[in-house]
């Protein structure tokens, strides 16, 4: 059992808050993500959950015993940075076991534990290479086993895969969230790839300047975010935030724009106190979502650029004074500065504030908007 | 004239062939990507265009004229680095207008002006004109640099790794800014990345480079679809394309050299998903694991102990352990001889 749980954790570096008021649960054998842009506290966060930063103010829970006044070594929380830190001179299996044999554990339990660990990580071939010997894959999966044989409570790894190549990565990816599901132990991961936050995580807490913006499930981060950073972060390219013009309240939502409206279907109440009446708010639409249509009937926009990535063909079009990205299949044949409609997928509008929070997301159902065009 | 040709270009760094009797050649406006990995040559390639390394044998031609002789201030080119170099101490307007102030004859004021205000305006950076440099974004800045060395006119534009500092969605911004800006001015660039997104959505034509030899040179989508050889298949695309040993899969599959074996290939997104028991299933293969993307899933199958990877829709998600029926389209299949990694022809050509 391990759940983590952050209540109301502060951490100053002189002037700069790392981590402002933070309060995170983490269930027991959940796959954790906390994802941001450098400089957004993940790393203080990660190292003040293992004990080598103190915070300033809040507590730490492992299960319901407060750690924070607990010394590092006796949290059994086992982290794994960036920098792969093994012993050049020494084999893989000294490496493993080196961690052990500081613990004055029994020879035969050493071996029971770094062969198993080997076992698990696929590396029992490699037990008798030096490091040097060994691919930046089977380096990162050392590294892990690392904290693999101490067999800690929780594993805490900080952006593990970044210094990977590309098509590594990929492949990490996919062995990480197997491992993490055959443990079984709670995992705390902390990136800035989207993409990897995305595919392991069971929930993501999106995380800038030290302050936690949103934390759900990859569906809910990515259909339903919190607020324009949120929808920022996840999603590649980025969602389209067109300027609107909010008008019309009686209690339902109406936003225009010089060649389109959304309009919601459902009594928006309360949320819509947050726009002011005439004031400038913003539509958010994926790339995905907007649609190139062929039989013209459709919102009035011109070619800006193209982009084939072969397996689909991004388009740039420009709608009044903006550029917005469309994803459409590589088949696609346009030139620059033709001029196309496009339609919005109703079913994945989001509206935002002048200020950037989501006033209201579609996340996929019907009859929450409508789109109209002239 | 801006047209480019390298003729059996060759840089050997010591007994390092760095860059390995390279040949391309690109018309004038186009726009040409260096593709490869760390260590694949394209920067030694792109500096010798710029005339900062002197090659060991072969030649660079602008239109008919024979350029390894004469020096980087004499060939009108313009770069653009990773690390930008901007002066902070001057104005966005100083530091755009620094290449005109600079040049002899000295332009009226008018004109520099006018100028400023045109590529400001083109890069996005009309609005902030008097602002100090210091005090601009990352993101502003590398704009900056390119209009700097935009203003200059140079007749090539090389650019090397320009936005690799810079978060993911000024990437995809400035990519589409980028290929905006090339196709209004018609200006012919040379555009170094290892990002093969970058070079796919922005370049004409591809130049895909590996331990100093060019792979493949041709448009994106032949790259991406009509592959050269292994290397090209495996680096081109966002998620990996899939290789089979060709004799386990149920196709026609043509025979290599010496009628040895072959690799079948095919992309993620082009595997069709069906019922296990379909007879439209090329295979049938088990789920290991489904990684959710947002707009896609990433479906990892095993099969044969053969790792593959299909794309699906989050609407219609399998689930782990679940049997799936593949469905590999015969125009989509590639194939790759053993021995030497080299495209062979599959029977869809015939």
């Amino acid at each position: 059992m391990a759940r983590i749980r952050l209540e109301g954790v502060t951490k100053r570096f002189g002037d700069v808050v790392a981590l402002n008021d933070l309060s995170l649960d983490i269930a027991d054998g959940e796959f954790f993500t906390v994802l941001g842009p450098p400089g957004a506290g993940k790393t203080t966060l990660l190292r003040t959950i293992v004990g080598l930063e103190k915070p300033d103010a809040g507590e730490i829970y492992l299960d319901d015993r407060p750690i924070t006044r607990v010394y590092p070594g006796d949290r059994n929380i086992a982290l794994v940075f960036q920098n792969l830190a093994l012993y050049p001179d020494k084999k893989v299996y000294d490496n493993l076991a080196f961690p052990l044999k500081q613990a004055k554990m029994p020879r035969d339990e050493i071996r029971r534990r770094v062969e198993n660990a080997a076992g698990v990580l696929h590396i029992e071939r490699l037990l008798n290479r030096k490091p040097a010997k060994l691919s930046g894959g089977e380096r990162q999966r050392v590294a892990l086993g690392r904290a693999l044989v101490r067999d800690p409570r929780a594993y805490l790894l900080d952006e593990p895969l970044s210094a990977l190549d590309a098509l590594l990565r990929l492949e990490m990816r996919a062995e990480l969230k197997h491992l993490q599901r055959d443990l079984g132990r709670t995992l705390v991961y902390v990136t800035h790839d989207q993409v990897e936050a995305m595919s392991m995580s069971d929930r993501i807490a999106v995380l800038r300047e030290g302050v936690v913006q949103q934390v759900d499930v990859p569906e809910n981060i990515y259909h339903a975010p919190a607020n324009r950073f949120v929808a920022t972060v996840v999603g590649s390219p980025p969602m389209n935030f067109i300027a609107v013009k909010v008008t019309g309240a009686n209690g339902r939502l109406r936003a225009e724009h010089e060649s389109f409206e959304v309009e919601s279907l459902r009594d928006t109440g309360e949320s819509l106190q947050q726009l002011a009446e005439g004031g400038v708010s913003y539509v958010g639409i994926r790339p995905e979502d907007v649609t190139i249509v062929e039989d013209g009937k459709g919102i009035p926009t011109t070619v800006y650029a193209t982009e084939p990535l072969g397996g689909e063909t991004i388009i740039d079009l420009e709608l009044g004074h903006q550029v917005i990205k469309s994803i459409a299949p590589p088949t696609i044949a346009l030139q620059t500065d033709a001029k196309v409609a496009i339609r919005f997928d109703a079913q994945r509008i989001h509206v935002f504030d002048a200020a950037g929070r989501s006033v209201m997301s579609a996340a996929g159902a019907d009859g929450v908007f409508k789109v109209s065009f002239a | 004239m801006a047209s480019i040709r390298l003729d059996q270009l060759t840089k050997d760094f010591g007994g390092l062939l760095a860059v390995d009797h390279v040949d391309v050649e690109i018309e004038d406006g186009t726009f040409l990507a260096l593709l490869g990995p760390s260590g694949c040559g394209k920067t030694t390639t792109m500096n010798m265009i710029a005339g900062l390394e002197t090659p060991t044998s072969g030649e660079i031609y602008f239109g008919d004229r024979p350029m390894s002789r004469v020096p980087p201030g004499k060939r009108s080119v313009g770069f653009v680095f990773q690390n930008y170099a901007i002066f902070t101490h001057m104005t966005v307007a100083q530091n755009l207008s620094f290449g005109l102030r600079v040049r002899k004859p000295r332009p009226s004021k008018t004109e520099i002006d006018s100028e400023v205000k045109r590529v400001a305006e083109v890069v996005g950076l009309g609005s902030m004109l008097q602002r100090k440099a210091s005090r601009l974004s990352v993101n502003d800045m590398q704009k900056v640099a390119l209009g700097r060395s935009m203003i200059v006119k140079p007749s090539i534009f090389l650019l090397d790794e320009p936005f690799s500092n810079l978060d993911a969605a000024f990437r995809a911004y400035m990519r589409a800014e980028l290929k905006h800006i090339q196709h209004e001015i018609g200006q012919t660039m040379v555009y170094v990345t290892h990002d093969q997104v970058e070079a796919m959505g922005m370049a004409d034509q591809i130049a895909v480079m590996n331990l100093g030899e060019l792979q493949q040179f041709a448009p994106p989508l032949e790259i991406y679809n009509r592959p050269s050889n292994k290397f090209v298949a495996g680096f081109v695309g966002s998620t990996r394309i899939n290789f089979l040993p060709a004799e386990k899969v149920a196709v026609p599959a043509p025979k290599g050299t010496d009628g040895g074996s072959v690799t079948l290939a095919i992309r993620p997104e082009y595997i069709g998903l069906v019922d296990p028991g379909s007879a439209e299933a090329t295979i049938t293969a088990k789920v290991d694991l489904v990684e959710p993307l947002g707009a896609t899933d990433v479906i990892h199958l095993s099969w044969n102990r053969y790792d593959i990877r299909a794309i699906g829709r989050p609407g219609a998600r399998p689930r782990i352990g679940d049997n799936i029926g593949l469905v590999f389209p015969f125009r989509h299949l590639l194939f790759f001889d053993d021995q030497t990694h080299e495209a062979v022809n599959g029977p869809y050509q015939a």
